[in-house]
């Protein structure tokens, strides 16, 4: 079986204007790869396309997952396979505990009842990992949190369901530098040759704590410089335009 | 003026209630409920309070369901559906009637003792005759019944076949809730219930009210009539869980005297039809009533229901809240009316009424209403219908949480507002799980 999360020549409109114009692109799993590029590349929507979300419209293209198309499937048979978004504004769900919620996701992820001792070690790890405050899990989803609160929720949700591919989407954005660092701890205690992540980000910044070994850039719906770790700094010190230029964006 | 499609008549009445070995005053009363039925018409859409309900007058042309001497059983012998509703209940005192009959019947010997009265209304009536004459036909009268809305109301009092009697003395608190089970499994049936319930001054008790069957044709006209004395403390279930193809009308009306609290709660899940009035009339200072509602209507289910805060007294309080959800192409229909005589000064009076809709062909109307005689009030009404939350739906399933669970989450999640405020855990876990097998996955 392939072991890679695989994007061939992908094509996405939302309400008929192109936004994804061909992004091909490989993820192994081992491998963390990052996604750079400016506001408005397409960042998020390679994200939820990926993911399922219904609201964009797919005219062309494949995402292999372990070598298996998953363009047909629906948001949650997509993540049963493995696949896991971290969203950028994650959503808020009033009404439905964090603990609740994430027992019912971890039960559909493996298909069998998970017994509460075992899904609260899980949890219990995870919240230990992120410094967090056990309180939180008896919250309702994301409801009136932060957005660094609910950014390290989204690492949680990671950690407790163990997926075999997540993307993470400017998971950096809007956390302090502390914050910064225990949310790559969590993203970091995931790496190992099962799991590969694609981290989308607008700076370098997370890319400190989270060392990628491939780094993509994307501009105007394609993936337009692949690089090693080395090209996050060059973008970082001399931003987009000598890009933009070089490949006449 | 009345198209004769029922099978019932005043010889049947009179029959019936000769038979059943009832007082005059009973008889009576039941004879002038049938003049009043006579010359009632149906109620249809252009009648205000019908706005959005059919109503097909061969739905009572049914076989009038007899009740009969009761048929005590053991709970081991009762229903399947009995029994395990039984078993998750915390009701040690318990009615169960099935088909218009009494069939088990709890009653802990510790409330006996008490001078607590459960039982069948039609041995009340022999064995509590002053008690039940004074109260029968008190709230929900057999008399002042007016227009096409009060016609199965008419119906009910003229010839409710069986019902349930609740009476605690002054002063008695029950710890733990009774529950009355309406079962049903027999198709082609016209069934008319009444309970009634008197309380004493500073009583507490709690009545949870079950109505289920399996999936049959069939017609339920139920009546509560609900007196709490002064200080007396009420909470009341009514939980709608027929099978698909019964039809459910209920009216129950609670009078409230000085700082009586009943805290009601309405649960419409099941049938095909389901029409419930809920009244409150506070009569005393210092009175409060809470009503609450959930609903959940699903294929071919139309569920209506309409409440009435009926201020006469000053300083009173009440609020109603009732939330639904829809799915496939169920329909649900909330009207609501606080109604403040000007006698009615100082009175906080609220209303609200919220649906969710889980599909394009699902549908909820909402009409709150205020009706305010008096000028020193608090009163405040608010309702909304709106579609589940797809981004909320996308979210859980990037998770790996199925549609339809997701669907089940966010209308517990919506419901729970409501529940929430009921202090019956295992009830609000029935519910919970009712909705939950109707939405499937
Ligand atoms: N749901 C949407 N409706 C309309 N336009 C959208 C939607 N999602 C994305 N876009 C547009 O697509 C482009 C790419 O957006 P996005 O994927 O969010 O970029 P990035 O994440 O790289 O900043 C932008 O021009 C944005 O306005
Ligand atoms: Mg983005």
């Amino acid at each position: 079986m392939k072991q890679t999360l695989e994007i061939h020549d992908l094509w996405v409109n939302v309400e008929g204007i192109p936004i994804l114009k061909g992004v091909n692109l490989t993820v192994p799993r081992g491998e963390v790869h990052a996604l750079m590029g400016p506001n408005g590349a397409g960042k998020s929507t390679l994200g939820k396309v990926i993911a399922g979300d219904p609201g964009y419209e797919v005219l062309r293209g494949q995402i292999l997952l372990d070598g298996e198309d998953i363009v047909e499937l629906e948001p949650d048979e997509r993540a049963r396979k493995g696949l896991f978004l971290a969203f950028q504004y994650p959503v808020e769900v009033p009404g439905v505990t964090i603990a609740n919620f994430l027992r019912l996701a971890l039960q559909a992820r493996r298909g069998e009842e998970v017994a509460l001792g075992e899904f609260y070690g899980k949890l219990q790890r995870a919240i230990e990992t992120l410094e967090w405050d056990e309180a939180y899990v008896t919250r309702y989803l994301n409801e009136g949190f932060s957005g660094g609160e609910k950014k390290r929720n989204e690492i949680l949700q990671l950690m407790v369901l163990e997926p075999a591919y997540a993307i993470l989407d400017e998971t950096d954005s809007g956390l302090d530098i502390d914050a910064l660092k225990v949310v790559a701890k969590g993203v970091n205690t995931m790496r190992g040759p099962n799991f590969g992540a694609l981290v989308i980000t607008h700076y370098q910044r997370l890319l400190n704590y989270i060392v990628p070994d491939v780094v993509h850039v994307m501009m105007d719906g394609r993936i337009v410089k692949t690089g090693g770790s080395e090209l996050a700094l060059e973008l970082e010190e001399r931003g987009y335009d000598w890009l933009k230029e070089e490949v006449g964006a | 003026m009345n198209e004769t499609v029922t099978s019932l008549s005043l010889e049947d009445l009179l029959r019936g209630s000769e038979r059943r070995g009832e007082p005059d005053w009973l008889r009576d009363a039941r004879e002038r409920a049938w003049q009043i039925f006579e010359q009632l018409n149906w109620p249809t859409r252009k009648n205000e309070a019908w706005r959005y309900t059919d109503l097909d007058p061969t739905w009572f042309a049914l076989d009038l369901e007899e009740t009969g001497p009761a048929e005590l059983r053991q709970r081991d012998e009762l229903p399947r559906a009995v029994r395990e509703r039984l078993a998750e209940s915390d009701a040690e005192a318990a009615l169960v009637f099935a088909n218009g009959r009494l069939v088990h019947a709890a009653l802990p010997q510790e409330l006996l003792e008490k001078g607590v009265v459960l039982g069948d209304l039609h041995a009340a009536l022999r064995n509590n005759a002053d008690q039940v004459k004074g109260a029968l036909y008190q709230a929900v009268t057999e008399t002042g019944l007016q227009g096409p809305e009060d016609k199965l109301a008419a119906l009910n009092a003229a010839f409710w076949s069986y019902g349930v009697f609740l009476h605690v003395p002054a002063g008695v608190a029950l710890e733990t809730p009774v529950g009355v089970f309406h079962y049903a499994s027999e198709g082609g049936k016209l069934g008319l219930s009444r309970t009634l319930v008197t309380l004493g001054a500073n009583v507490e008790a709690t009545l949870i009210e079950e109505y289920l069957s399996p999936p049959l044709e069939r017609t339920h006209v139920a009546t509560g009539e609900f007196l709490l004395g002064p200080g007396a403390r009420l909470r009341h279930a009514g939980v709608q869980t027929w099978g698909a193809g019964v039809r459910h009308f209920h009216r129950q009306r609670a009078l409230l005297e000085r700082d009586a609290v009943l805290n009601d709660l309405a649960v419409n899940l099941g049938g095909s039809l389901a029409r419930t009035e809920v009244a409150s009339e506070l009569v005393g200072p210092g009175a409060d009533s809470e009503m609450l509602g959930v609903y959940f209507a699903g294929a071919g289910q139309h569920l209506d229901h309409y409440t009435t805060q009926h201020h006469v007294s000053a300083q009173a309080r009440s609020d109603a809240y009732y939330k639904g959800a829809a799915t496939v192409n169920g329909r649900v229909v909330y009207q609501g009316l606080i109604q403040l005589e000007p006698t009615a000064q100082k009175t906080d009076a609220y209303q609200t009424n919220r649906n969710l809709l889980l599909s394009r062909e699902a549908r909820a109307e909402s009409v709150p209403q205020l009706e305010i005689a008096a000028n020193d009030v608090r009163c405040s009404h608010g309702s909304s219908t709106a579609p589940v939350d797809e981004e909320q739906l996308f979210y859980l399933a990037t998770r790996g949480i199925p549609r339809a669970q997701a669907q089940q989450l966010l209308v517990a999640a919506f419901l729970e507002e409501v529940l929430g405020r009921v202090p019956l855990e295992r009830l609000r876990r029935h519910v919970a799980h009712v909705i939950e097998a109707r939405l499937g996955g």
